[in-house]
């Protein structure tokens, strides 16, 4: 659905500065009907690849196209909603008259503007608040009409900046569960954000951008498997004295003789003969998959 | 496409509504008709000459204030608060929006105004004035002068941050007003090189005098229509010019 391809952007703010590479020579694809997470740390370039894909700048090299959207950009556009990273709206108008705006520019039928307002407003819970002005709206409620004003004209392919920054936890999952009904509806979605749990819950792919790079596009699992170090911690009761000949990562030991021993996966399958051998008695065995988080940080240290 | 530079206007023309920026404009209306009222108690003779020159001139101010003020945050505005990307990333081509925040603007200028002519004609009529043809013109050179005066610091505020295209603009405008006679005076006729940099600057920057009336009007003066036409002309051309420059800048602008 957009394929970015070798796309870099230079930023050079005079003449006497030193040029910033925002963007180095990033490619990726986005399919359609897949949810996409793109992770990144701040500056990683994840703001500026949307902008380019929503041409509000243009990229120093490289080139993004869609597919199965349309030839014009009037068509092309007509089937995306955007939502900008923090925005601030009209301040001045009440939330139906925003809605109202955006949605006669997605050039949307009265009639059906109104049934989509009617229907989403009250999932967003801000039904109650739609002829306030905008400037008495939290922000929370703000991220919500913005959202709302996304969906509206129902695009194929929705792209969101940071959609859940800015959300408490009740509105996190609100919204959370909101992107996972219109996707399941077969829309294509693509958001970017820093909280990498919300990324692991809902999305099946992720691509990962650090300082302008592309660091991963893949499966959210594919990247768990290869990037994280399975460990097994085994727990088991023995002297306390004892200490396995297995290498072991972590040992630690607790009332009652209780031993825990952390090992990797060659090493779990050693200690557990050893104990047997021993005549040792095996409590149990606990699986330890590291989470997108902490493989995240892993990658962003590294 | 004219259907949403239509939509856009309107909204960006009840946003700045809202914003109360016309209760500038009541306070002058106030403002004029307590001059009127004082005019008529110590001037002799000549009261709805002060009503109508107070009128057209409180009228000529606000108005290119408003311009001034408001042109120079249209855009920067909408890009900093990232309202300019709930509309552009809609089937809106560039030149739309920006088509339709000019025409937006335009319309609170207009209401302005078309609120204070009507009291300025008002009170002049009634202390004895009579409404003629100059005076006409001159509200809608005033019109044209005011548009000509948004282009010039929207065009300013696509390259510069509000202060400096304010700044700019307002200098603009005032040796776009001051360019004629300057040019005549003696020290500068004495003077090749300074005489020639002001008919180069007097051939590119807008020349502001040429849309300013108000003078036949308080003076009584004959406007020949070739002058009217000719101004007109002028004002049209150099409006349009700035518009196509504004758009194609603007196209390429780089939103970030």
């Amino acid at each position: 659905m957009i394929v970015f391809n070798g796309v870099s952007k230079i930023f050079k703010s005079d003449l006497l500065s030193q040029p910033f590479v925002a963007l180095d020579n990033v490619s990726f694809e986005i399919p359609r009907g897949s949810m996409v997470g793109f992770l990144g740390a701040n500056g990683a370039g994840k703001t500026t690849s949307l902008k380019i894909i929503m041409d509000f700048i243009r990229p120093t090299s490289g080139q993004v196209d869609f597919t199965n959207l349309g030839s014009d950009r009037s068509g092309i556009f007509k089937k995306i909603g955007f939502l900008p990273e923090r925005p601030y709206f009209y301040q001045n108008l009440t939330g139906h008259e925003f809605l109202s705006f955006m949605g006669s520019l997605s050039e949307v039928p009265s009639m059906q503007l109104k049934k989509e307002i009617q229907k989403w407003a009250p999932r967003f819970k801000i039904d109650h608040a739609l002829n306030r002005q905008l400037k008495t709206y939290s922000k929370g409620m703000l991220q919500r009409v913005g959202f709302l004003a996304t969906i509206l004209h129902n695009p194929e392919l929705i792209i969101l900046d940071e959609p859940l920054s800015g959300l408490d936890p009740i509105g996190r999952k609100e919204l959370k569960d909101v992107i996972v009904e219109v996707h399941r509806e077969g829309k294509t979605v693509f958001f970017s954000s820093h909280i990498v749990p919300d990324i692991e819950e809902i999305c099946d792919r992720v691509i990962f951008l650090k300082e302008g790079k592309l660091v991963y596009d893949g499966t959210v699992d594919k990247l768990l498997q290869s990037e994280g170090q399975t460990e097994y911690i085994v727990k088991y009761r023995a002297p306390s004295e004892y200490t396995p000949q297995t290498d072991v990562k972590e040992r630690q030991i607790f009332p009652g003789n209780l031993h825990s021993s952390t090992v990797s996966e060659t090493s779990k399958n050693e200690l557990l003969k050893e104990l047997v051998d021993r005549n040792l008695d095996v409590i149990g065995i606990e699986h330890i998959k590291p989470s997108l988080e902490e493989i995240f940080y892993h990658i962003k240290s590294n | 496409m004219l259907n949403k530079i239509l939509i856009i206007s309107f909204y960006t023309l009840k946003e700045i509504l809202k914003s109360r920026i016309l209760y500038v404009t009541l306070l002058i209306g106030i403002a004029l008709m307590v001059v009127t009222y004082v005019a008529t108690e110590f001037t002799f003779g000549v009261p709805e000459k002060v009503a109508l020159d107070f009128g057209l001139g409180m009228l000529s101010l606000s108005s290119l204030g408003i311009s001034l003020f408001m042109g120079a945050t249209l855009l920067p505005n909408e890009i900093n608060s990232r309202t300019v990307y709930m509309v552009i990333s809609r089937p809106v081509p560039r030149w739309v929006f920006i088509t339709g925040k000019i025409i937006g603007l335009m319309s609170v200028l207009l209401i302005n105004i078309a609120f204070l002519s009507v009291l300025t004609l008002l009170c002049s009529y009634l202390l004895g004035g009579e409404i003629n043809q100059a005076i006409i013109f001159a509200i809608l050179f005033n019109v044209l002068e005011c548009m000509l005066l948004l282009l010039v610091v929207v065009f300013f505020s696509l390259f510069c941050n509000t202060i400096l295209s304010t700044s700019i603009s307002l200098l603009v405008l005032m040796l776009g007003h001051a360019i004629k006679e300057t040019q005549n005076i003696g020290f500068v006729e004495s003077r090749a090189f300074i005489k020639t940099v002001l008919e180069v600057y007097h051939l590119i920057l807008p020349g502001f005098y040429k849309l300013n009336l108000k003078d036949f009007v308080i003076y009584n003066q004959t406007i020949e229509t070739s002058y009217i036409l000719n101004s007109f002309l002028y004002g049209s051309c150099y409006s349009l010019f700035l518009f196509c420059l504004i758009v194609v800048i603007f196209n390429r602008k780089n939103l970030d």
